[in-house]
């Protein structure tokens, strides 16, 4: 763990930013306040983890993040960019080519092979891969003999690899994951961990990903910790034991 | 169970429209089919009980063959004799034709397309002036209320009106309802001249004669016995019959009519019902497949297979209750839609009520029902096989039938659909058991087809997609992979669009042989210059033009001969079996038209005592030249004819052919078919430019003296061809128009299967939709997919229809047909136009598709 702590970004420039967030569902009794004057800043080149409890507004807020939703009040910013003045086709553009994505389980198009699922926003956009760069990812991935399989083929872990292997390979100034090793048994769950940080580490790469699992969230720079849709913490630098006590102090 | 079935239903509420809406369409047709023919049938009885009521008794010749027109005449003395047998209270003799056309003001003859032209002598029990009045002089005739209003005319106005033998002008005294003082009940755009009797029986060509004697019974008198006396009055050649006969026979007639138009609809909605039955299966699989991890999940909490696949079933049940309760609704409101689409198309029928007998009720039940729960029986059974696993395991997969297993049934399938297809089209059999063994076989192969697709649609889907993909990347990439992931839904998709295009392509195959072998006559055996025939005179052999016509243009300078045709359909009986005759002059032997006579000579024949076989029936008789064939006519004659040639080419001459003169002798029928001329000095050796002068002034000497006859339509050879073309084209259309009414159904299932895949496919398309397929993409990929299941199924459709349009070719009778042609170009267009049509189909799926919520697609289930 000794290197985790020795880590400093690279560079200070925020990635996305959270300016005054609300996300409200339903209207009058049934009204539920998912998120609730939210501020929050994701440094580029850092590996951020969100927590908190079932119901907390991680994944609301990754959403709203994301362009995959709207926000209530407030606004986002993704690298300069207001999302919410832009319109539904520009989020998705947005999202296919700034933005990358791994959600829990079903990350892939069942009739593409692995490559082109790992291809598929760029061929979406019609842009040519980078090839040394795809080169790069795939092999840090260590799927390079499984390209032209089907998703059916791969295993959950190979599934989720080939996942951030997309969301690596078109270079997004962001990456999103949703507990992307909720569905991994622990050793597969470890290597994607690994996998994730070397991206950001060697890759430069930007990812926010939500997670229940302490030792998971210790493989980030940063732990922000979600509590009935506010912000009730943040962690830098953290271990399991530290993510623990964090998690302990907030219970309480 | 049951109730959790019911909840199935009523949750996926899209779902149970989309199942519904096929198996309501077939059972909709089905009986708004017989509703309308039942509802028309009714209509009819009571029209033939109007038409011959006031008539007690009626006198005429016997009739054993031909039609109802060819009876003897009844001459004017026999008229005399029944007058003065006792308990007579009066005679009226009546005279009725056909080919009797009116022209209207503009001199454009009335001429409806299929009902017949018919000349009456004035007949007050069935004619009911509402304007002006009764014909009384020669110059004078009178029509039904329905032809003057639709074409203008006016009581007063003079109009030219072409009888059987020539054609003369007449002022129009009056105009009358048919059948019914408050309504013309004429049919089916019909047109009626009425004419004095003497001048009838002059112009229509009955002189000092009658169709009929119609006997008025003096009160007091009784019937029977007055039949009796009549009966003994007018001795053997002649007949009495009592009103009920007269109304069974007119109703039996119209019945005639009603039963081939029902029978013809009858299959349209048969046809609607077997592909509704190919969606119906191929939702009930999809919706499975959809179940299987909540059936799994029952299985898990003890329900036993039987439970399950019961549930399959009843939801299947509860479906064909609702759709048949629905179709028959809307059933009604087809026949009544139908109806009024008739009308508007000038076929005019009389009015009625609607007709829902209990058989329309229990035909739609037994096709709602037996449609729905037997396309449910596979999917019920593989329910069975589900397992309690199948709710834990995350990609839940129903259990495949071996693709072995699929290969083997397919193949039987197809191969005893054939068999049964050969036998039915070259075994001989009986009108009924060839229609039974041709469909039987079609369904057979068009299931065992199938059954068989799956096996390749992969591929072919891959193949397809190919230039979509090229075209537009990755929408094209996901089109093409989505038709080939499940090919059993892309099989029974396309098969659909299959049993419509085979059908479609069949008639294009058929038709276009017809053509050809038409277009090879002409070339190669006909040698008239010029071709004389009724103008709109389609393939109906009862029309006919004015006799006179042939003497005009035999006087013709230019004309160097003319030869006229005759052709009565089922007119003759040789050996009891009724046959078709067609008539020519045997003096002008090969002049015109040459058969290709093999044995014996056409010239040699004498007029009044030979006859001229095809070989195909001189071979079944056992008869060579100088033989005599025995022929019965249906004036009751029965004469011995001498075989004086035998020929090979039957596609004009059809199989018997007797002289003009026999004709005239036994047929009360004066009016021509067609009639032929050879122009003076012309033959095909002379140098082009020589041959059209001489074709520029023949062409208008002639028409110097046909121009006259409104109804009569010169052609050279070209022209000819050209419009007989021309018809053959406009009946292909109707039969094509007719067969769309498949595609469309074929279109709604594949609408219907493409909006289950993509509920199917929500969370893939929340991910596409995530990480950057825009909502335009997203469209396009689910309507090139439905494109290219289009294809597919146009592809096997069109591929069948030819095998099937070639066999039928062979099939007809050289008559008809005689070389196979295939319209390739059609062909082409049917794939290009179901291509369309599946881009179409998929606009509503692709735009629910587009309208999808990324994040609760993402998150479904
Ligand atoms: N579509 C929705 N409609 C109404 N309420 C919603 C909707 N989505 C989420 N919520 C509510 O918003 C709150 C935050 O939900 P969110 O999914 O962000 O929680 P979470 O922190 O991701 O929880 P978990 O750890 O269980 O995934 C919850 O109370 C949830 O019930
Ligand atoms: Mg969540």
């Amino acid at each position: 763990m000794t290197l985790l702590t020795t880590h400093l970004p690279a560079s200070e420039t925020i990635a996305a930013r959270a300016i005054a967030v609300d996300k409200f569902y339903g209207k009058g009794e049934t009204e539920v306040r998912a998120l609730n004057g939210i501020d929050v800043e994701f440094e580029q080149g850092r590996f951020t983890a969100i927590m908190g409890p079932s119901g907390s507004g991680k994944s609301t807020l990754m959403h709203c993040l994301a362009g995959l939703d709207r926000i209530t009040n407030g606004s986002i910013v993704i690298g300069g960019t207001d999302l919410t003045s832009l319109s539904e086709r520009q989020l998705t553009l947005l999202r296919r080519d700034r933005i990358g994505f791994v959600f829990q389980a079903f990350n892939l198009v069942p009739t593409l092979s692995a490559l082109e699922n790992i291809t598929l926003p760029m061929d979406l956009a019609g842009v040519d891969p980078d090839q040394e760069w795809l080169d790069t990812v795939i092999d840090t991935v260590g799927l390079a003999d499984r390209l032209s399989h089907r998703p059916g083929e791969l295993s959950g872990g190979q599934q989720q690899r080939v996942a951030v292997a997309r969301a690596l390979a078109s270079r997004p100034e962001l990456i999103f994951a949703d507990e992307p090793t909720g569905n991994l048994d622990s050793t597969s769950g470890a290597e994607m961990l690994d996998f994730m940080r070397r991206a950001v580490r060697e890759m430069d790469q930007t990812i926010v990903m939500v997670t229940h699992d302490p030792v998971a969230a210790s493989y980030s720079d940063r732990v922000v910790f979600l509590a009935d849709g506010r912000i009730v913490d943040d962690l830098a630098d953290p271990t399991p034991d530290s993510v623990l006590d964090a998690m302990k102090r907030l219970g309480d | 169970m049951f109730k959790l079935t019911l909840r199935n239903l009523l949750d996926r509420k899209i779902r149970f429209v989309l199942t519904t809406s096929t198996v309501v369409i077939g059972v909709m047709f089905v009986v708004g089919v017989f509703v309308l023919t039942d509802s028309i049938r009714t209509s009819f009885d009571a029209l033939a009980n109007d038409i011959e009521s006031g008539v007690d008794l009626t006198v005429r010749s016997p009739l054993d063959i031909g039609d109802e027109l060819d009876r003897v005449a009844v001459p004017q003395g026999i008229a005399e004799i029944a007058v003065a047998v006792p308990g007579v209270a009066s005679i009226d003799g009546r005279v009725v034709a056909r080919n009797t056309v009116i022209s209207d003001g503009v001199g454009e003859p009335i001429i409806p397309r299929g009902p017949p032209t018919l000349g009456f002598s004035w007949f007050p029990t069935q004619f009911f002036i509402i304007d002006g009045h009764q014909p009384e002089t020669p110059d004078q005739f009178a029509t039904d209320a329905t032809t003057a209003s639709d074409n203008d005319l006016v009581v007063g106005e003079v109009y030219t009106v072409s009888g059987p033998t020539d054609q003369r002008e007449f002022t129009l005294s009056g105009i009358f309802n048919f059948g019914d003082p408050d309504e013309n009940k004429s049919i089916a755009g019909t047109t009626m001249a009425a004419f004095e009797l003497t001048t009838a029986q002059d112009f229509l060509d009955k002189p000092d004669s009658f169709n009929e004697l119609s006997v008025a019974v003096a009160s007091g008198a009784d019937p029977v016995v007055v039949q009796e006396a009549l009966a003994a009055a007018v001795g053997d050649d002649f007949e009495v019959v009592t009103q009920r006969v007269k109304v069974e026979e007119t109703q039996s007639d119209f019945n005639a009519f009603i039963s081939i138009f029902g029978n013809v609809l009858l299959a349209f909605a048969l046809i609607a019902v077997f592909v509704s039955a190919f969606i119906i299966n191929n939702t009930f699989q999809i919706i499975l497949g959809q179940r299987v991890r909540e059936l799994g999940l029952l299985r898990a909490l003890g329900a036993t297979g039987r439970q399950v696949s019961r549930s399959v079933l009843g939801e299947a049940a509860m479906v064909g209750v609702f759709s048949t309760g629905v179709g028959i609704f809307l059933g009604l409101g087809l026949a009544r839609v139908l109806r009024s689409l008739l009308k508007a198309g000038g076929f005019s029928l009389p009015d009625g009520p609607i007709e829902l007998h209990a058989r329309t009720i229990i035909f739609a039940v037994a096709v709602g029902m037996g449609v729905t729960v037997l396309s449910s029986i596979a999917p019920a059974r593989r329910a069975r096989g589900i397992s309690p696993m199948a709710a834990l395991s995350d990609s839940v997969r129903l259990t495949k039938s071996g693709l072995g297993r699929r290969i083997k049934v397919g193949t039987t399938m197809v191969v005893l659909g054939w068999l049964l297809l050969g036998l039915g089209l070259f075994a001989g059999l009986g009108t009924k058991q060839l229609l039974l063994s041709v469909s039987l076989g079609g369904v057979l192969i068009f299931i065992g087809t199938t059954v068989l697709s799956p096996a390749f649609a992969t591929q072919i889907s891959r193949v397809i997609g190919w230039p979509i993909q090229r075209l537009f990347g990755v929408p094209g990439r996901l089109a093409r992979e989505n038709a080939a992931r499940s090919p059993r839904r892309t099989s029974s998709t396309a098969g659909a669009l299959m049993i419509g295009l085979a059908l479609v392509s069949m008639a294009g195959v058929v038709g276009q042989s017809i053509k050809k072998t038409f277009v090879d006559t002409l070339d190669n055996s006909v040698q008239a210059d010029y071709f004389v025939r009724s103008t709109g005179a389609g393939f109906d052999p009862t029309t006919g033009f004015p006799a006179q016509v042939e003497q005009l243009v035999s006087e013709v300078d230019e004309v160097d001969l003319v030869v006229g045709y005759h052709f009565g359909l089922d007119s003759i009986s040789i050996n009891g079996s009724t046959k078709n005759v067609f008539t020519t002059d045997f003096s002008a032997g090969t002049e015109h038209m040459d058969p290709d006579v093999v044995a014996g000579s056409i010239t040699s024949g004498d007029p009044l005592g030979s006859i001229l076989l095809h070989e195909d029936p001189a071979e079944d008789l056992f008869v060579c030249i100088g033989d005599t064939v025995v022929v019965q006519f249906p004036d009751g004659a029965v004469v011995g004819l001498e075989v004086a040639a035998i020929y090979t080419d039957s596609a004009i001459f059809d199989n018997y052919v007797i002289d003009n003169a026999l004709w005239n002798e036994h047929f009360n029928r004066p009016e021509l078919l067609f009639l032929t001329a050879s122009i003076t000095g012309f033959s095909d050796d002379l140098p082009e430019e020589q041959q059209l002068a001489l074709l520029a002034s023949s062409a208008e000497a002639i028409r110097g003296v046909t121009d006259e006859f409104r109804t009569v339509n010169v052609e050279n050879r070209v022209e000819f061809r050209q419009s007989q073309q021309a018809q053959l084209d406009s009946f292909l259309i109707t039969i094509t128009v007719f067969l769309t009414l498949a595609l469309f159904i074929a279109l709604i299932g594949i609408a219907n299967t493409l909006a289950l895949s993509v509920f199917e496919r929500t969370r893939e398309i929340g991910l596409l939709r995530a990480v950057g397929l825009t909502r335009r993409q997203l469209r396009r990929s689910v309507r090139w997919e439905a494109a290219i299941v289009s294809v597919f199924g146009a592809i096997l459709g069109v591929g069948l229809g030819l095998a099937f349009g070639v066999a039928a070719a062979i099939a007809i009778p050289d008559t008809a047909v005689k070389t196979v042609a295939v319209p390739w170009g059609s062909l082409a267009i049917y794939v290009v136009v179901a291509a369309i049509a599946g881009l179409i189909a998929a606009i509503l799926p692709a735009r629910r598709a587009a309208r999808m919520n990324v994040l609760e697609a993402i998150a479904s289930e």
